[in-house]
C-alpha cells in the first residue's frame, strides 16, 4: 500500500492565511507571508492509479475549480519550510464527502502551513518552530508534522 | 454601586447583547468593549468573554482572539485575581490563552475545546451540575454544592481534549467545574464527546471560569424549551439567571 498526498489551496485571497500572518507578526516573528493548504493523504492499493486525481477533483467538498488549485505532492511529507498540523486522535476515514473512492483504503487530512520571510524565502527552521509552539498548533489535541 | 463588568467583543462575536442583558438583570453594570479599545478595560472590575465565532474561528476556535491585544489586559487582570468568565467561544479563548486550566505557561495551552467528536455543530438544551466544592469557584459566590443549571450547548468545538496525564491532573485538582448532567443532576455524557464529561473548567485560583454551554440563553422563561405562553411568565427569570446572580454575588462580596 502507498500513500499519495494532494494539496488543495485557494487561488482567491486566503483570509485565514492572512490572519495567521498578522497574528504571527504580533508575536514578533519575522513572517512576511503565510500559505495554507488542505493536505489530503490517501492510502491506495495501486500507486499508479491515474484516475485518483480526477476522482478527487470531482468531489466538491474537497475541491472547487473556481477557487482551488489541486496539486499532487511528490511525497507524503511536508516540504521544506512547511509544517502539517493534524488532530492527534484522528481516525482515518474511508469516505470523503460521503463517497468512497475505489482503491482507497484510508483518508487523512492535515493543514499545511508554509511560512515565508519578508523577502519571500522560507523562514528559518527556528522561526517555523516558534510559530508552531506559540500559535499554529495546540498540543493538547494536535500534533505538528515537520 | 454595582460592579462594572466588561463584555468583550471581537470581530465575529455574536452573543454579546444577551450576555449584557443577563448580567444587567443580575444587577451588574455591564458594558460592551470592542477589540479596538483595550485601554478601556482597566476601569472594569471583571471581564466576560461571550460566545460567537471570534475571527471566524480561523486557525482554531479562540486561537486568534487569545493573542489579540484586547486579551493582554484581561490576562494581566486574571493573573492579578480579577474575575474572568468565558462562555462558549469565550471559553475556547480562555483555554487557548492558557488561563484554564492554567497548568502551563500563558498562551501555551495545556487543554482545548476541540472539534466535537461527531464532527458536527450541535445546538441542544442541556443541564450542567457543579462538580467541585463551592469553595473551589469563588467566581460563583454562594453557589450551592451540586447546583444544576439549564443552558444551551451550541458549538462545533466543545470537546475537552488534553493528554491523558493532563486530564488526570484536571480531575484530581478540581479543574472540572461543571459536568453535563440530567435535570436531576446525574452525570451524563456530553453532546460534544467532552473528556470527563466536562462542561466547564476553572483555574487554580477559582477566579477564571470557562463554560461551554450558554447560561445566558436560558436566563428567561421564554428561552426555555417548556416555556408557557403566558406573557408574564415568559419574562420571568429562568435557571440560567442563577449563574449570573452568583457571579454578581461574588463581585459584591469583593466590593464589600
Amino acid at each position: 500500500m502507498t500513500t499519495r498526498a494532494f494539496a488543495v489551496a485557494l487561488t482567491i485571497p486566503d483570509n485565514e492565511a492572512f490572519t495567521a500572518t498578522e497574528t504571527l507578526a504580533r508575536l514578533g516573528l519575522g513572517v512576511g507571508r503565510t500559505a495554507r493548504a488542505d493536505i489530503w493523504l490517501f492510502d491506495v492499493d495501486d500507486p499508479e492509479a491515474d484516475a485518483l486525481r480526477e476522482r478527487i477533483a470531482s468531489i466538491e467538498t474537497i475541491f472547487n475549480p473556481n477557487k482551488h488549485r489541486l496539486v499532487e505532492r511528490p511525497s507524503a511529507a511536508p516540504e521544506p519550510g512547511e509544517v502539517w498540523i493534524a488532530a492527534r486522535d484522528e481516525a482515518p476515514a474511508t469516505l470523503v464527502g460521503g463517497r468512497a473512492i475505489p482503491g482507497v483504503r484510508a483518508i487523512r487530512r492535515r493543514t499545511g502551513w508554509h511560512l515565508f520571510d519578508h523577502d519571500g524565502r522560507d523562514v528559518p527552521a527556528a522561526t517555523l518552530e516558534r510559530a508552531v509552539e506559540t500559535f499554529l498548533c495546540n498540543p493538547a489535541f494536535q500534533e505538528a508534522i515537520r | 454601586m454595582s460592579a462594572r463588568v466588561a463584555v468583550l467583543v471581537f470581530p465575529g462575536t455574536n452573543s454579546e447583547d444577551e450576555t449584557v442583558r443577563a448580567l444587567q438583570a443580575a444587577g451588574l453594570d455591564a458594558a460592551l468593549v470592542h477589540w479596538s479599545e483595550p485601554e478601556a478595560l482597566a476601569r472594569f472590575d471583571a471581564y466576560v468573554l461571550p460566545g460567537g465565532f471570534a475571527y471566524e474561528d480561523r486557525i482554531r476556535a479562540g486561537a486568534v482572539a487569545a493573542h489579540d491585544a484586547l486579551m493582554d489586559p484581561v490576562i494581566e487582570a486574571a493573573e492579578a485575581g480579577k474575575f474572568v468568565l468565558g462562555i462558549c467561544n469565550g471559553a475556547q479563548m480562555l483555554a487557548e490563552a492558557g488561563l484554564v486550566p492554567g497548568t502551563g505557561p500563558l498562551r501555551r495551552p495545556t487543554a482545548a475545546f476541540a472539534p466535537n467528536a461527531s464532527g458536527r455543530f450541535h445546538s441542544v438544551h442541556v443541564h450542567v451540575r457543579l462538580a467541585v466544592e463551592p469553595a473551589r469557584v469563588p467566581i460563583l459566590g454562594g453557589i450551592a454544592a451540586g447546583t444544576v443549571l439549564p443552558a444551551w450547548a451550541s458549538h462545533g468545538d466543545g470537546r475537552l481534549a488534553a493528554p491523558a496525564g493532563e486530564l488526570e491532573r484536571m480531575a484530581r485538582d478540581g479543574h472540572v467545574a461543571f459536568v453535563y448532567a440530567d435535570r436531576e443532576g446525574r452525570r451524563v455524557p456530553s453532546p460534544s464527546g467532552s473528556a470527563l464529561d466536562a462542561a466547564a473548567l476553572v483555574n487554580r485560583g477559582g477566579n477564571v471560569l470557562a463554560i461551554m454551554p450558554h447560561p445566558e440563553r436560558d436566563a428567561w422563561t421564554f428561552q426555555h424549551l417548556d416555556r408557557t405562553r403566558d406573557r408574564a411568565s415568559m419574562l420571568a427569570p429562568s435557571g440560567g439567571a442563577t449563574f449570573f446572580r452568583h457571579f454578581a454575588r461574588a463581585l459584591a462580596g469583593r466590593a464589600a
